[in-house]
């Protein structure tokens, strides 16, 4: 029983989780200009620390199998479900339990920022690209492969943080995330309308320019790496919260990666706000394709389940021929409001004018 | 007698595979001085400058900057000693405005993610900042222009923003790499002598690089002439011009 529509809350879910994560590449790769190719890394970093985390605390704060058992699909069920039943009773277990993950989350996913900002140093273009992507496939091969993180190819089941709210819980654990959504839309505004961010750009526009004007690049790509990155693991954690579950074949390359690039090239690289429409634009047209895809079946030659991949394949190749810089393209920004400016401006230009 | 100068090359030499750009160039930038390099197309000028800031790496020699080796160093470590260099084909920063251009010649505490978030540690930076690059863009010319993204300026404006940039970086030593090409001369003149007077209240010290010898060469303390990567003569700017390798490299060719 839920007051919004699933249709809805699947659209708010899908918009505010892929708007975090669309941000933080548009941090990396708009602001910055990296080849972020390997955007699912930290997303599953995110969801390997949800996934694995905090059922095993909580099974070791209340007795149970917390070690390589706890993944096992014959226990792992069992013993979150009864967690569960534990966090449906106590309403600040359930936020601690989540407030802690998120952090954790973050933390670990600053730490493989930091990682793969090593190559980051060195390598250009698309060498840094391709070795972004493989970093993100291999991470997800490994904990599909190898269960006793994440319980390997069945997965795991994540105790459950909004039980307790009852019988609105998705519309809880949706009006959560889209709040946490716009927190980072937030704090991504704030530093990118920063000095922070003019550096960024900068150095997208000329490394030997900015480089002679005292920056190290190296340092730069770091910071840009390790927050994105940390952003994303946010995400990545929060779709596993509220999910319950998870499981790392969902973390393909396409839809962590090459989606949010589309979304971020469709709303316009290097603009946040751009950024929020292109997430929502493409989320509510790939869930109404999810929806009707049925519809569709009669009229279209293939398997209509790859409607959507289809759809995002053909938007992105539009996108780059008939609009690269997006619906809203990038606009100059101002680190202190443009009246601010102004006032400086008028001050000083009258007596300052050239000495001959 | 090193102290006397701010920037001393010794035997400097750069290849680019067979071509031998800079053929062990020993010169001296005195401090509080405006000292030009002059000399034709292809003297190596521009890659003399490079290997000075760090762009390129020295074959051999050395390059002194305050009493200190900087030959191994990349440019951001350079910069931070105190010496910059403006660019003879210029480099903006395309997509930021001009009043940004000159803003990211100078660093801010805001530019660690840490301290960018919380604003209040860097506006009163940032606002002394604006002031200084507004100062900086209207002693150019381009103080109207401060909110265009530097990729719809034309060329002569370009130069200009390339030399604001410099300028207010703050640096001890600023090489300037033939700026004002292609700038009219009323405005090049301008600019030559606004060079002068900040290295008077400034303390601070310029290497030129000029082709135009006639609006150049009365705002220069001292001149070295290249040819083929070699020095070919130096001296004051009087002397220089009457020297007849000069006259030959510039009138008889
Ligand atoms: N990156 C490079 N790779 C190969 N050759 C180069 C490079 N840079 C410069 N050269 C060559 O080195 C020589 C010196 O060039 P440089 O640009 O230093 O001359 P310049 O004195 O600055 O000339 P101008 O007055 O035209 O600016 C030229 O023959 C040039 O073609
Ligand atoms: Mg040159």
């Amino acid at each position: 029983m839920e007051v919004i529509p699933p249709i809805v809350l699947y659209i708010l879910v899908d918009f505010s989780v892929y708007l975090i994560i669309t941000l933080s590449l548009n941090m990396e790769a708009g602001y910055a200009g990296l080849p972020q190719f390997g955007r699912v890394l930290s997303v599953i970093t995110g969801a390997l620390v949800a996934g694995a985390i905090p059922g095993r605390i909580l099974a070791l704060l209340y007795g149970y199998p917390h070690g390589a058992e706890y993944a096992s699909y014959e226990f792992n069920y069992r013993i979150v479900n009864e967690l569960n039943i534990i966090l449906e009773q106590s309403p600040l277990l359930s936020i601690g339990v989540f407030l802690l993950t998120l952090i954790m989350a973050m933390m670990l996913g600053a730490a493989v920022g930091y990682v793969t900002s090593r190559p980051a140093i060195r390598l250009k273009e698309a060498y840094l690209g391709i070795t972004l992507l493989a970093m993100g496939d291999v991470v997800m091969l490994i904990s599909l492969y190898y269960s006793p993180i994440i319980g390997g190819t069945t997965g795991v089941m994540v105790p459950d943080p909004f039980r307790w709210v009852g019988p609105y819980r998705f519309t809880a654990a949706t009006l959560v995330l889209l709040t946490l959504s716009i927190v980072v839309l937030i704090v991504v505004e704030r530093l990118t309308k920063s000095p922070f961010g003019r550096a960024l750009r900068a150095m997208r526009d000329s490394e030997v320019a900015i480089t002679v004007y005292g920056r190290d690049i190296a340092r730069l790509r770091t910071y840009a790496l390790i927050v994105g990155a940390s952003i994303a693991a946010l995400g990545g954690a929060l779709y596993t919260f509220y999910t319950g579950g998870c499981i790392a074949s969902t973390y393909t390359r396409l839809t962590w990666t090459f989606w949010p690039w589309a979304f971020m090239m469709l709303g316009g690289t290097g603009n946040n706000v751009g950024v929020v429409l292109g997430v929502l634009l493409f989320v509510i047209v790939k869930t109404f394709i999810v929806t009707y895809r049925g519809v569709l079946a009669p009229y279209v030659p293939f398997d209509p389940v790859w409607l959507e991949y289809t759809f995002v394949g053909m938007a992105i190749i539009l996108i780059a021929m008939f609009r690269p810089q997006g619906i809203i393209p990038e606009r100059p920004i101002f680190t202190i409001a443009r009246k601010k400016i102004e006032r400086i401006f008028t001050t000083l230009e009258t007596p300052e004018e050239i000495r001959a | 007698m090193s102290n006397d100068y701010i920037l001393v090359t010794k035997e400097v030499t750069k290849r680019f595979g067979g071509l031998t750009a800079v053929d062990s160039v020993s010169i001296a930038v005195r401090r509080n001085t405006v000292t030009m390099l002059m000399g034709p197309n292809g003297a190596g000028k521009t890659t003399l400058v490079n290997v000075c800031t760090g762009v390129y790496k020295a074959d051999e020699g050395r390059v002194l900057f305050d009493n200190e080796d900087i030959t191994e160093l990349p440019p951001y470590e350079i910069y931070r000693l105190g010496f910059v260099r403006t660019f003879q084909i210029p480099v903006p920063f395309q997509s930021l405005t001009v009043l940004e251009n000159v803003l990211a010649s100078m660093k801010s505490d805001g530019e660690n993610p840490l301290i960018a978030i919380a604003k209040s540690r860097w506006i009163k930076h940032e606002e002394g900042a604006i002031r200084k690059a507004f100062n900086m863009l209207s002693k150019v010319g381009l103080s109207k222009f401060w909110d265009l993204p530097a990729y719809k300026l034309g060329a002569a404006q370009l130069k200009m923003l390339e030399v604001a940039r410099a300028l207010a970086a703050g640096a001890k030593l600023i090489a300037l790499d033939e700026p004002i090409g292609g700038v009219d001369p009323v405005y090049a003149n301008r600019i030559l002598s606004y060079v002068r007077s900040l290295k008077d209240e400034f303390d601070a010290s310029f290497l030129l690089i000029e082709h135009r010898i006639d609006i150049a060469l009365p705002y220069a303390d001292y001149v070295y002439v290249m040819d083929k990567g070699k020095i070919v003569t130096e001296g004051r700017p009087s002397e220089v011009i009457k020297n007849p390798k000069v006259i030959e490299i510039y009138i008889g060719e």
